[in-house]
C-alpha cells in the first residue's frame, strides 16, 4: 500500500532483533532467580527489567554465546544492590547452627524422607542465606553448570562445588528441623 | 581415592561435573563403599525433590511487554518521512513567470497538501505510539477490565462527548480486554485494549472534526500504526505485533463495525 515507507523500513530494525532474541527467552529463568532473591513479584519485576535495561546497554561488550549467564550476572548485581536498600533495616536471623549440624546417616535419611515435601522444601529454601539459595536456584532449578555458576556469582568453580554442597546439607538439615519444631507444636 | 576425598566429589558426580578419569575413580571407590553409595542416592533424592517440588516462580504477562515497550523507548525515534517539503511560493513568484508559477502551482499545490495531511497524520501515529508505550509502562493499560463490550462501552458515557462502537474479537483471537481515556491531538479519546497472545493493541477512536485518516500503516521501531475512518470516526490502532496481524486484526474491526452514524 505505501510501498516507500515500508522498503526503508525493512532493514531499520536490523540492530534491534539481536538483543531481544538473545535475550527475551531467558526471562522466565532471570524473573526466577530474582524472585527467589527479593521474595517479591514486584521487586523482582523491576530488577529483571532493570537487568534487561544494562544489558541492552553494555550489548556492544556481549561476547555471544547463549546469553543466559551474563544476563544473569547483570540481574545478579541489581538483586544485591537492591536487597542491600530494602534490607539495610533488618537484622538477619541468626542461622541456628546447633539445629543446622550436618545431617547424615540412615537414620537422617529416613527423616528426610518422612518429611520432605514441597512445602517443607519451599520454606527452607526460603530460609538458607542469599549465597547458599542463589546457588541452588541457578543449578538446579535453571539448569547453570559450575563454570556458568563462577561466572555469574564471581568466584571459583572449587568455591561453586563446596558452596553448592554446603548448600544442599543446609537444606537437608532445614527440612529436617522445620519439620521437627512442627512436631514439638 | 581415599574416603575423604570421595566423600567431597559425591555432589559434583550427580551434577556431571567431573572429568572422565576422577569418574572412574569415584565409581571404583564407590564399589566397596556403602557409605558413600547411600550418600549418592541421598544426593539424587534431595535433587530430585528441589527439581520436582520447588515452584519455579513465572513473570506476569506485562513483564516481557514492558521490558520490550522500555527497550525500545530507549532507540532513537525514526519516523521514516523524508520527503522534502516543497520550496517556498514566494521564492519562485520573484521569477515573475505567471506562466512557471501557475505550472508550478497545478503541481505542487495538491501535494503540498496531501503532504500536510500525512505529515499530520504522521504527527497522530508517533503520538499513538508514545500513548501505546505509555501505557505498557505505566501499569495503566485500562482504566476499565472487562472483557464484555456491553461493559465497556458504557463506561465511556460521561467520559466522552460521542460513544465508540465497541467489538469483542475474542473468537478470532483478539480477545477485548478493556478500555481507558487517552489523550491523542488535543482532544480526549477512547482508546480500546485487546490481546494478542502477551501483545495488546491500542485501538483508539475519536469522531472526525478537522480530517478523515486515509487508510496507511506507519511503521516505528518494531510498533505498526493503522490508521482509517469509518462512519464519521477516526481510528488508529497501535500495537508491536506484526504487521500482517495487525491488518487482519484492523479488517475484523472494520467488518464489525456497524456501517451508521455514530450515536452522539
Amino acid at each position: 500500500m505505501f510501498g516507500v515507507e515500508q522498503h526503508r523500513d525493512a532493514g531499520e530494525n536490523l540492530n534491534q532483533p539481536g538483543f531481544e532474541q538473545v535475550f527475551l527467552p531467558h526471562l522466565d529463568a532471570a524473573y526466577n532467580l530474582a524472585r527467589w532473591l527479593l521474595r517479591n513479584d514486584q521487586d523482582a519485576e523491576d530488577a529483571v527489567q532493570e537487568a534487561y535495561m544494562r544489558a541492552h546497554k553494555a550489548f556492544d561488550r556481549f561476547r555471544g554465546g547463549d546469553g543466559k549467564a551474563w544476563l544473569m550476572t547483570i540481574l545478579r548485581n541489581v538483586c544485591y544492590t537492591m536487597i542491600k536498600k530494602l534490607r539495610s533495616h533488618e537484622t538477619p536471623e541468626p542461622f541456628d547452627e546447633e539445629i543446622h549440624q550436618t545431617v547424615s546417616g540412615l537414620e537422617a535419611q529416613e527423616a528426610f524422607r518422612q518429611k520432605a515435601n514441597a512445602e517443607s522444601l519451599h520454606c527452607a529454601l526460603e530460609k538458607l542465606p542469599d549465597e547458599f539459595r542463589e546457588v541452588i536456584v541457578l543449578h538446579d532449578l535453571e539448569g547453570l553448570a559450575y563454570k556458568e555458576i563462577a561466572s555469574v556469582v564471581g568466584i571459583p568453580i572449587g568455591t561453586v562445588m563446596s558452596r553448592l554442597a554446603r548448600a544442599r546439607g543446609r537444606l537437608r538439615a532445614e527440612i529436617i528441623a522445620s519439620n521437627a519444631k512442627e512436631s514439638l507444636s | 581415592m581415599n574416603h575423604d576425598e570421595a566423600e567431597k566429589l559425591l555432589g559434583p558426580y550427580r551434577d556431571g561435573e567431573l572429568d572422565l578419569a576422577t569418574c572412574l575413580k569415584l565409581e571404583q571407590h564407590m564399589a566397596d563403599c556403602p557409605s558413600c553409595q547411600q550418600k549418592l542416592a541421598g544426593e539424587q533424592e534431595l535433587v530430585g525433590l528441589i527439581q520436582a517440588e520447588t515452584p519455579r516462580f513465572k513473570p506476569s504477562p506485562f513483564l516481557k511487554t514492558r521490558i520490550q515497550a522500555a527497550l525500545r523507548g530507549t532507540a532513537k525515534p525514526k519516523w521514516k518521512w523524508t520527503y522534502p517539503i516543497p520550496l517556498a511560493f514566494h521564492e519562485l513568484s520573484i521569477l515573475g513567470s505567471i506562466a512557471v508559477i501557475a505550472l508550478l502551482i497545478s503541481v505542487i499545490t495538491p501535494a503540498a497538501l496531501w503532504l500536510f495531511s500525512t505529515s499530520n497524520s504522521s504527527r497522530l501515529a508517533q503520538e499513538a505510539v508514545a500513548n501505546h508505550v505509555r501505557s505498557l509502562q505505566v501499569n495503566h493499560l485500562m482504566d476499565v477490565a472487562s472483557t464484555d463490550q456491553h461493559t465497556v462501552k458504557p463506561w465511556f458515557a460521561g467520559k466522552l462527548d460521542y460513544s465508540p462502537q465497541v467489538v469483542d474479537l475474542t473468537p478470532s483471537g483478539y480477545p477485548l480486554i478493556g478500555g481507558r481515556l487517552d489523550v491523542l491531538d488535543h482532544r480526549n479519546v477512547a482508546a480500546i485494549v485487546y490481546q494478542r497472545r502477551k501483545h495488546y493493541i491500542n485501538l483508539f477512536i475519536w469522531p472526525i472534526k478537522e480530517g478523515s485518516l486515509h487508510d496507511r500503516i506507519y511503521n516505528q521501531d518494531g510498533y505498526h500504526v493503522l490508521g482509517w475512518s469509518k462512519s464519521g470516526m477516526n481510528y488508529l490502532a497501535v500495537s508491536e505485533i506484526g504487521e500482517k496481524e495487525l491488518r487482519e486484526f484492523v479488517q475484523m474491526i472494520q467488518d464489525q463495525t456497524i456501517d451508521s452514524r455514530p450515536e452522539e
